[in-house]
């Protein structure tokens, strides 16, 4: 079994999938934190409008959607602070607009081949050594900026007008947490499609959270578990012949309900009630 | 030294005056009670104070500063009416007043020892591992009263700071505000319900409703046309002094909670 370890696309997409099982892990504490998992979802959609249009246009496909998933990441944050429209509706409108877009985008295509659904549902297997060098490059700055920054970031999580009373400038932390997990969410999409890359970064901390209340568990055990999703996910697609990336999701997925039945069963063991 | 200042302020929301010319002044070390009925603009000042809300007209100097730089210096504490705090948010109560610390130049070590210093200030010290999540209303409310302090301010705001604090505790609490400002010098502007607390523990109150119907002593604004002017009804209060028998038994109790 462990004989596939030795085929290159499989190192590559082994050593992917750890990197984005990181990278995503962190994150998904603030998505849980914020409740952003719905904008975690809008950020990936918008992302299809972009790559169509690069694909129009003849631009790298990849820059263009990722300008879109950053342009609607901030426009979503601006309009939930703003609260002149509900964030749900505004993240429902911006994607839908953004997916119609990109159908029109690509029917203007003249000659149009290349399957740019593959951006949107991805695949693990495919990863290639360019886009680890690229994920490891984005991994590092997302590090060095949640490094310096974390406890103001996490200050504007507990009370933004206390986090501003106490002179800390909430708009950029704001804007900038935004700005990085839609960067991460267009490099997650685009190496293993926008539902693995929406299960990376919502399911762990939504997992751990339900055994440890504290962020550093909360954030250790999330990579912890990813790591071990990803490979357990990729060995089982790899023995069953399965689509590697639906599988990983599945693993995540059940791991999640397995974790809230053993706690409420636990609960109604010790506490006597559900 | 005035430390707050505001003249001639105005402010509308949705295009509905919510305050309107308001002129008043803070000197340092004063504790101030901002007073009124419900919808009468208490909160809606607070905030304007703040820079959360723009001025439509007037002129605000905290530290003789506009709101926006004021804030940035650090200087200002505040504690709002809810804890507006996500559910089940992953921090412990010692983190929450390590927040407080966010800017302090003091080495990990140091702002651990002082947090715990005012923890055990507000009565604390023992929850300080626990989820702060799990605390009950009254017990985030003196972790985030130690978060406020722990940052040493010089003028702290407090939003309905009595929220969830049982009767006993909300004595010792105001008693508490009142030792804050003899033994640091610091100004404290609160809003609140409990008007039976201004006459005791502050030393002027603001009578809000849209107007500042009264700035002033205290003992001035049980005055009976005071009173209707900002309630607009015919109301009584009942003013807790040294002779009376629930204050006694409140004091009795809490002194027997302090041996």
């Amino acid at each position: 079994m462990l004989d596939i370890i030795t085929i290159p696309f499989m190192q590559n997409a082994i050593l992917g999938g750890i990197l984005l099982a990181i990278l995503l892990s962190v994150l998904s504490l603030f998505i849980n934190i914020k409740n952003w998992s719905f904008i975690n979802v809008g950020i990936s959609h918008a992302t299809f409008g972009g790559l169509a249009l690069g694909v129009y246009l003849g631009i790298s496909p990849i820059f263009l959607g990722l300008i879109f998933a950053v342009l609607v990441g901030l426009f979503i944050g601006y309009i939930s602070k703003k609260g002149n429209i509900h964030e749900d509706v505004s993240i429902g409108i911006l994607f839908s607009i953004s997916m119609a877009l990109g159908v029109i985008f690509l029917t203007l295509t003249p000659n149009y081949t290349s399957d740019l659904f593959t951006f949107l549902f991805g695949n693990i297997l495919t990863i290639t050594k360019e886009d680890i060098y690229m994920l490891v490059i984005f991994s590092l700055f997302t590090f060095v900026y949640l490094y310096v920054f974390f406890q103001k970031i996490l200050f504007c999580c507990y009370n933004e007008e206390v986090a501003y009373t106490s002179g800390i400038h909430t708009s950029f932390y704001y804007y900038s947490l935004i700005t990085v997990i839609a960067i991460a969410t267009v490099l997650a999409v685009k190496l293993v499609g926008v539902i693995l890359a929406s299960a990376m970064i919502i399911l762990p901390a939504a997992t751990t959270s339900q055994i440890f209340w504290h962020y550093r568990k909360i954030i250790i055990f999330s990579i912890i578990l990813s790591i071990f999703i990803v490979f357990i996910g990729i060995f089982v697609s790899y023995q069953y012949n399965l689509p590697s990336g639906a599988t990983i999701v599945f693993i995540y997925g059940l791991i999640f309900f397995i974790t809230i039945f053993l706690k409420n069963i636990i609960k109604v063991v010790y506490h006597g009630s559900s | 030294m005035k430390i707050l200042e505001i003249k001639n302020l105005t402010v509308k929301l949705d295009n509905k005056v919510i305050l309107e010319d308001i002129n008043l002044e803070v000197e340092k070390g004063e504790i101030v009670a901002i007073v009124g009925p419900n919808g009468g603009g208490k909160t809606t000042l607070l905030k304007t104070i703040l820079g959360f809300i723009k001025t439509y007209k007037g002129d605000i100097k905290i530290l003789g500063l506009p709101p926006k730089k004021a804030v940035k210096t650090g200087r200002i504490g505040y504690l709002p009416q809810k804890n507006n705090v996500p559910k089940k948010f992953p921090v412990s109560v010692l983190d929450v007043v390590m927040f407080g610390l966010i800017n302090s130049k003091l080495s990990k070590k140091e702002k651990i020892k002082k947090a715990i210093e005012y923890l055990d200030y507000v009565g604390m010290k023992e929850f300080k591992n626990r989820p702060f999540s799990d605390l009950s209303g009254g017990q985030q409310q003196r972790v985030s009263i130690a978060r406020v302090l722990v940052a040493e301010p010089e003028i702290i705001f407090l939003d309905e700071p009595s929220t969830g604090i049982d009767v006993v505790a909300q004595e010792s609490f105001y008693e508490f505000l009142k030792r804050l400002r003899d033994e640091k010098n610091i100004t404290i502007i609160m809003v609140t319900h409990d008007v039976g607390v201004v006459a005791k523990y502050v030393d002027k109150v603001a009578g809000l409703n849209r107007y500042l119907h009264f700035y002033g002593n205290p003992k001035e604004f049980f005055k009976k046309d005071i009173l209707q002017k900002l309630y607009g009804a015919d109301i009584e209060l009942i003013v807790h002094s040294e002779e009376c028998v629930a204050c006694e038994h409140f004091r009795f109790k809490i002194e027997d909670k302090k041996c």
